[in-house]
């Protein structure tokens, strides 16, 4: 048989193409509940650091299933938790960052005077600059930050501002428009957990 | 010297994918600012080079010359689909810290380059091997690149602190550029090097 010929470049690429894919296929119809089931332990995780909750690597869920409750109000998600006698609340938050949608949680407290942790969900930017927005020394300028105005302002220049009642975070170098659509979003989605919980400013 | 010494020699050293062919400079200029995630990708990639490498071999006589290319960029992709979903599943911390580098691997040229210069004309073994190599030798370079710009721009080493307190680190290492001059002075040992050798002979 010619090689060469239309009608087997025709067969070959369309049988390599299926029998590749087919493969990949199979392989992702039997791994798909896995990666969900790990999505969603994450998503979980990433709540309960948020709010600040201690739990252990294996009862991951079960802590979460006891200590944080959620209702739907608006059609949005609302996660709350008893903190000591405090009421923390939070909602998922997703927005576009630099070239990526960047998701996460956001936790405030009652009155939506304070952040009380934010975490990231999923994020594609660039890894090393924007990408960093997931490191542990730059959500930690969020933890249990003081808000300005409602809102939480971005400065340049430092390398990590923990001053928590200046409503002040320090950009990433090398990374100031990640950070500045981050900001952005946190802002955008405290606007909505305020009239979630009907708090005025 | 066996046939196996020699093309590793060659493709860690003499004909050095970076530094001699410059191919893969895109992956050299954006991902070496951090030394785990630049391992990360060093062995994703040196995993896909080897295992295309092999797959193109196999099927080297069955492939049609017009549609050669197409075909092995299926195949690259579908390793690394396998490595994406195999991460995914069952080992999700590691798929998190990768994150959008998985994607990234397919349009390294050097696995291309590996394939279409090595795979197409030897027999199996050799090309799984040369891959691997060639994989090697590009991640030999990216870790020098990787060390110099993290300590410098961090002042860390795998986010470990090595610099003293009063070092103030430099900015332009944090980002891309600082990898066009560390790569090119790498570039000009390296040729100088080989230039010397010559002379010699």
């Amino acid at each position: 048989m010619n090689r060469e010929g239309r009608v087997y470049t025709i067969t070959f690429s369309f049988i390599a193409t299926f029998v590749f894919v087919l493969i990949l296929a199979l392989l992702n119809a039997a791994t798909v509940q896995k990666i969900q089931e790990n999505e969603q332990l994450f998503k979980v995780k990433a709540i309960m650091k948020a709010f600040g909750i201690e739990y252990d690597d294996k009862q991951a869920l079960q802590t979460f299933e006891k200590y944080v409750k959620v209702t739907t109000l608006d059609g949005k998600e609302l996660y709350y938790t008893l903190f000591g006698t405090e009421k923390l609340y939070g909602i998922v938050f997703g927005g576009s960052g630099l070239w990526s949608n960047i998701s996460g949680f956001l936790a405030v407290d009652e009155n939506v005077e304070r952040i009380v942790g934010i975490e990231f969900i999923s994020q594609a930017e660039t890894p090393g600059l924007g990408g960093r927005i997931e490191e542990e020394w730059f959500k930690k300028q969020f933890r249990s930050e003081k808000l300005l105005n409602g809102a939480i302002t971005l400065q340049t220049g430092g390398s990590g501002d923990y001053d928590h009642e200046n409503g002040k975070v320090d950009a990433i170098t090398g990374a100031t428009q990640t950070s500045r659509a981050l900001i952005n979003i946190i802002n955008d989605h405290l606007v909505i957990l305020r009239n979630l919980l009907e708090v005025r400013k | 010297m066996s046939e196996f010494t020699k093309i590793a020699k060659n493709n860690l050293i003499r004909e050095n994918q970076i530094l001699v062919q410059v191919l893969g400079i895109c992956s050299t200029l954006a991902v070496t600012n951090n030394l785990r995630n630049t391992a990360i990708m060093a062995t994703g990639v040196t995993l896909v080079t080897g295992l295309s490498n092999l797959t193109v071999s196999l099927f080297k006589d069955y492939i049609p010359r017009k549609v050669r290319m197409m075909v092995e960029t299926l195949i690259i992709a579908f390793y690394v689909i396998i490595v994406d979903i195999v991460l995914r599943a069952y080992l999700p911390d590691v798929s998190k810290a990768l994150g959008p580098y998985v994607g990234l691997i397919i349009t390294n040229c050097i696995i291309m380059g590996r394939a279409e210069a090595f795979a197409q004309a030897n027999n199996p073994v050799i090309s799984l091997w040369d891959g691997l190599t060639a994989g090697a030798g590009y991640s030999l370079v990216l870790l020098i690149v990787a060390s110099i710009r993290e300590l410098l721009g961090f002042g860390t080493l795998f986010n470990i602190h090595i610099m003293p307190k009063s070092f103030t680190p430099f900015t332009i290492m944090v980002m891309a550029p600082s990898a066009f001059f560390i790569v090119a002075i790498l570039i000009w040992i390296a040729k100088s090097s080989s230039f010397k050798a010559g002379e010699k002979k």
